[in-house]
């Protein structure tokens, strides 16, 4: 095919409109080049608008950027370096390396949009992922090769549960790891690099960022670069891959960035109208076939606390755990603030995780939830009021709450208690001790940032004094 | 955001919660007046009583023995609690400390007897031998004398080498105490000076009037401890219910305002969105 030359007529913010002669209109996704100031900017069509014109969404800034400027077809969609050469590296949306580790030489570049894999490739997985992590473990056991989403407003602790996954299972995990960076904090990234090179994971992970300096093209686009390179490795590589994301929500709030400059009505809220086909779109690829698995962890920003945002919405129906991260709970310093009652996966069954997790995590969800319902009555009427059984369910709802926090490995730096990993039957022995009221004489402190329940007992002889 | 209607179904609740507790509050108001008085009428004839007791105790102690033949070695714990909650941290104290006190005696060492549907139902866990009473919110002597009565004859016939009361002891309307008392064999806290000097001359015989005074004395002790205990009550739920009306009426408020904000906000989406959808249209 003969050079395919365009001419850029018109520039919206991060919207591009490219006229290209007659019948020779790129195709949808494809990926066009411009120099603009020296530099090379890549477009990438979104839409036929007519009058041979390609609605082009920029992943790049698009200052300088004029009328009548020379834009080349490059005939296919942008396509990113997959393999073993993109592992241990910093990858941008196009693929380009981050770092100054010279250029990548891999064997295969893929194009990020890509079809999700059909029904007959798919596999669903039963098998738990232990993650060390007392609240995960119990109230929302991970599956291999499933998906897990950590949902939270701003700062209750996505980043540091997500990082803290990346501690505990990409070091136990032999195999591959990719993080996408989306929309977050630049910084994040250079910490996360610092830290996997210090866990010794960074030989088997890529890394993608795309972060919240960046335009909306990039972050519309950087969760497709890294999960392309997860894809490689379940495809071709038939390995186990773990996918982090940091952070959907942006992916999300990207696409809407850029709806309304594309020509599209906003719908609630202000979101595109297209909101649920973009979700699909990322969220149907990662997802584990015959050939390997993909088993990503997700942090999710709940705009404004509000979980009926359709943003969240949309994101809550692909996930296969979902962990709710309360405002309430960090504010009271109960970390990981995870809810247990709003929290839940589907491989909560006794089939699955067996008759006695199953049964001390739902006792657990029961005492905490006649908690929570006597919580207005003891706002009103005091504690005094309630029966000896109620009394009872309060206190032990106190410990649980206490025993659910967790020392952190990342947070380590900022609260000086060293991290805890916690194994499965620990945590259940744990939780099932308290219910049973085996420890009702300790003081509640001593359930607070703990690991076993053997600490509790110790802790409880050091407040003592 | 939290839900709309989530919010307004909980602000009713709590409204209808803070009517009740403002409605206990006046009758107990209303109640508490007549409880306190009356314990405060009581007390200077129980004194009395006990000053005369202590007369006699001091000439000749050991008129106040029972006849050792018929007495057993176990003890009798008369425990006065309140019919009904809602009355603050006082039913529960009161049963924190029988269940301490029962606790430190021997088993099978003890019996009971109750008055009040709270200290029936606690005691009743015990398994342990007990009868229970039952007397009404506002006691007179009238009412009350069948069980008192029904009590002393009942020390006397079985012989309980000791006798408690556990009771809540009326300071103020807002210090209530939970107590122990122990009624036979008499001990006596009556200072100095309250103790006459005089030496006194008892008619017909010393033995006769401390058998007639010892049944006087325990049934107006039991009557006075259900009179404390009475006076506590409704003191005790003054108190927690107007501090629970204040509760009620705090949390009605934050509510109120955070489903003022959860409203304007939807508004505000609601109008940015028709904002948005017609500004998109008129391209």
């Amino acid at each position: 095919m003969s050079k395919n030359i365009g001419k850029v007529v018109q520039v919206i913010g991060t919207v591009v409109d490219v006229e290209f002669p007659q019948e020779n209109l790129p195709e949808i996704y494809n990926a066009l080049e411009l120099k603009v100031n020296g530099e090379k900017l890549v477009l990438e069509v979104e839409q036929h608008v007519g009058n041979n014109w390609a609605r082009c969404l920029a992943l790049g800034a698009t200052e300088g950027v004029s009328r009548g400027i020379e834009v080349k077809d490059t005939g296919a969609a942008v396509s990113v370096p997959v393999g073993e050469a993109s592992l241990g590296r910093i990858f941008n949306v196009l693929g380009d390396a981050l770092d100054d580790l010279g250029d990548v030489n891999a064997k295969e570049r893929w194009p990020i949009h890509r079809p999700a894999p059909t029904f007959e490739q798919q596999k669903g997985s039963t098998e738990v992922l232990e993650t060390g992590i007392k609240v995960f473990d119990l109230i929302t056991p991970f599956s291999k090769g499933g998906k897990v989403g950590a949902y939270g407003g701003a700062g209750v602790g996505k980043t540091v549960i997500i990082t803290e996954l990346i501690r505990n299972i990409a070091q136990e995990h032999s195999g591959v790891s990719v993080f996408a960076g989306v929309g977050e904090r630049s910084r994040e990234g250079n910490d996360l690099w610092h830290e996997m090179k210090d866990y010794g994971v960074l030989d088997s992970t890529a890394l993608v960022f795309g972060q919240m300096n960046e335009p909306p093209g990039t972050r519309a686009r950087i969760a497709l670069t890294g999960l392309t390179m997860a894809e490689y490795f379940r495809e071709v590589g038939k390995q186990d891959v773990l996918l982090f994301v940091d952070n959907v929500y942006r992916y999300t709030l990207a696409g809407m960035e850029v709806s309304a400059l594309l020509g599209r009505m906003p719908s609630a809220v202000g979101y595109q109208p297209t909101l649920a086909t973009e979700m699909g779109d990322l969220q149907e690829r990662i997802t584990s076939t015959v050939d390997g698995s993909i088993t990503s962890f997700q942090a999710v920003y709940v705009p404004a606390d509000d979980y009926t945002d359709p943003g969240i919405v949309t994101t809550f129906g692909h996930l296969d755990a979902s962990i709710s991260l309360e405002r309430s709970l960090a504010a009271q310093a109960l970390f990981p603030a995870v809810d247990p009652l709003a929290s839940n996966s589907r491989i909560m069954e006794p089939g699955i995780v067996g008759e006695e997790h199953y049964n001390v995590a739902r006792q657990v969800q029961e005492v905490l939830q006649r908690f929570k319902d006597l919580q207005d009555v003891i706002a009103i009427l005091g504690i005094e009021e309630l029966s000896e059984e109620d009394r009872e369910v309060v206190f032990r709802a106190r410990k649980i709450q206490r025993f659910l926090t967790q020392p952190f490995h990342v947070g380590e730096v900022f609260t000086g208690i060293p991290g805890k990993y916690v194994k499965v039957e620990d945590t259940i022995k744990g939780f099932k001790e308290i219910l049973s009221g085996q420890h009702d004489d300790l003081p509640e402190q001593a359930f607070y940032m703990i690991g076993t329940i053997d600490e509790a007992v110790e802790k409880a002889k050091t407040l003592k004094g | 955001m939290p839900n709309l209607r989530e919010l307004s179904s909980r602000i009713r609740s709590i409204e209808s919660t803070s009517r009740v507790t403002k409605a206990l509050q006046m009758i107990a108001a209303a109640k508490m007046k007549k409880a306190q008085d009356k314990v405060l009428e009581g007390r200077a004839y129980s004194e009395k009583l006990n000053s005369i007791i202590a007369n006699v105790y001091e000439s000749n102690p050991e008129v106040f023995l029972t006849d050792s033949e018929s007495l057993s070695e176990k003890s009798l714990i008369l425990l006065v609690t309140p019919d009904r909650g809602l009355c603050g941290a006082l039913v529960s104290n009161i049963l924190k400390e029988a269940s301490k006190f029962i606790e430190s005696m021997k088993a099978d060492n003890y019996e009971i007897r109750v008055i009040g549907k709270k200290g029936t139902s606690f005691v009743s866990k015990l398994n342990n031998e007990y009868e229970s009473f039952k007397v009404s919110d506002m006691p007179t002597f009238e009412e009350v004398s069948p069980i008192t009565g029904n009590i002393s004859n009942d020390i006397n016939s079985n012989g309980f080498s000791k006798v408690f009361i556990l009771y809540t002891e009326f300071i103020s309307t807002a210090v209530q105490k939970p107590k122990i008392k122990q009624l036979l064999p008499i001990e006596l806290d009556i200072n100095d000076s309250e103790r006459s000097n005089n030496e006194f001359l008892y008619e017909p015989n010393l033995d006769k009037v401390s058998k007639a005074l010892i049944p006087r004395y325990v049934e107006t002790s039991i009557f006075n401890s259900i009179l404390d205990s009475v006076a506590s009550e409704h003191s005790a739920r003054l108190v927690a219910m107007q501090n629970a009306t204040d509760n009620a009426n705090e949390l009605k408020e934050d509510l109120t305002l955070d489903l003022n904000k959860a409203r304007q906000q939807q508004v505000t989406s609601e109008i940015l969105d028709i904002i948005g959808g017609a500004l998109a249209l008129e391209e």
